[in-house]
């Protein structure tokens, strides 16, 4: 099983290398949007990069109501940990 | 005589003096507009339920709606510039329709995509949701299998398949029309398909003097003089050299290249 802090590690470089950003700046309260300037063509993007990595069928809809760091990590977790 | 050679601003072309025979050009602008709402009810309610009867694989009754939609635009185009509603030039359409070919194009006015479904063999296209609920429209844009537009996985991932069926696609980066003089903002979904699918990307520079059918204004204040549409194909775009980074940087660079390439065209023509 995965725990967050995990999935927060590996979120954090995944985040990085695509979208090439700061390590720094990816912290569990950023804003997705608003400080890490993701939006919703990327989010298609990272959708992909997700299924890839974790062989779980992730789709847009299970993050709607994703607006921070914090929540996309709650999110994967609970669909990684579904069953 | 001489004609208006240099590029006079709008608001000189507001106090021109009015002329090319202005109240036909109202009368034939609105014709057109009555041919397209009742010849596309009629082609949609009788032509296109007869085309998809005649037997064939899925793609086969696809290509058929979308060659009757290009004759039908063909005709209308034909129309405007007889009636003497616009005049157009069309350089390199030859060069449109190839397979997996991205064709993006600006959006000045709301006849681009007419014109460019005119000339572009067997050309699918992303085009604004409103054509699925306008009811002259829906069932030709679903029998041809043209995409919904919206910044969605299932636009990207529709426009993305087509392309990699080695179909020719169309779509607007601008998304939607601009206004004369306004800035434009391109939207990172087409450069997005480009780099998941397009073997190649071509751009159509169209420049419509003076602004006509734009957002700012009602189609029956047609301009004073009779407007000229300029379509030219630009040089094919290789997305292959962009793929080399993560999707979301590639996109980018793409689009800053795409939108860098239109603002130089189109201010210097």
């Amino acid at each position: 099983m995965y725990d967050t802090d995990k999935i927060f590690n590996e979120l954090r470089s995944t985040l990085a290398e695509l979208f090439e950003l700061d390590p720094a700046r990816i912290t569990l309260d950023a804003r997705l949007s608003e400080d890490l300037e993701i939006d919703s063509i990327d989010a298609i993007d990272l959708m992909d990069r997700l299924r890839r990595q974790t062989g779980r069928k992730f789709s847009i809809e299970s993050f709607r109501s994703v607006r921070t760091v914090r929540d996309l990590v709650q999110a994967i977790h609970a669909l990684v940990n579904e069953g | 005589m001489a004609l208006a050679v240099d590029t006079p601003s709008i608001a000189a072309i507001e106090r021109r003096p009015i002329r090319d025979l202005y109240y036909l050009r109202v009368v034939s602008t609105g014709l057109s507009f009555l041919l397209f709402g009742v010849v596309g009810t009629f082609l949609g309610v009788v032509a296109v339920p007869l085309l998809l009867a005649i037997p064939g694989s899925r793609a086969a009754r696809r290509s058929r709606v979308r060659r009757m939609i290009r004759l039908a635009f063909r005709a209308l185009v034909g129309f405007m510039n007889r009636t003497g509603a616009i005049s157009y030039r069309f350089s390199g359409a030859e060069l449109l329709g190839k397979p997996g070919q991205l064709v993006i194009a600006n959006h000045p006015s709301l006849i681009d995509i007419v014109l460019l479904i005119a000339f572009v063999p067997d050309a699918a296209c992303v085009v604004k949701r409103a054509a699925w609920r306008n009811p002259s429209m829906v069932i030709a844009v679903h029998a041809a299998g043209y995409i919904a537009n919206a910044p969605t996985e299932s636009m990207i991932e529709q426009a993305s398949a087509l392309l990699d069926t080695g179909e020719c696609l169309i779509m607007f980066p601008e998304g939607t029309r601009t206004v004369p003089d306004q800035p434009s903002y391109f939207h990172r979904g087409a450069a997005s398909v480009a780099i998941r699918a397009a073997r190649v990307v071509t751009p159509v520079f169209i420049d419509v003097r003076p602004p006509h059918l734009s957002k700012a204004v009602p189609w029956y204040r047609v301009p004073a003089i009779r407007p000229h549409y300029s379509l030219s194909v630009g040089p094919d775009i290789d997305p292959l050299p962009y793929r080399d980074g993560p999707p979301p940087v590639a996109s980018r660079t793409l689009n800053a290249y795409l939108k860098s390439c239109y603002a130089s065209v189109l201010r210097t023509t």
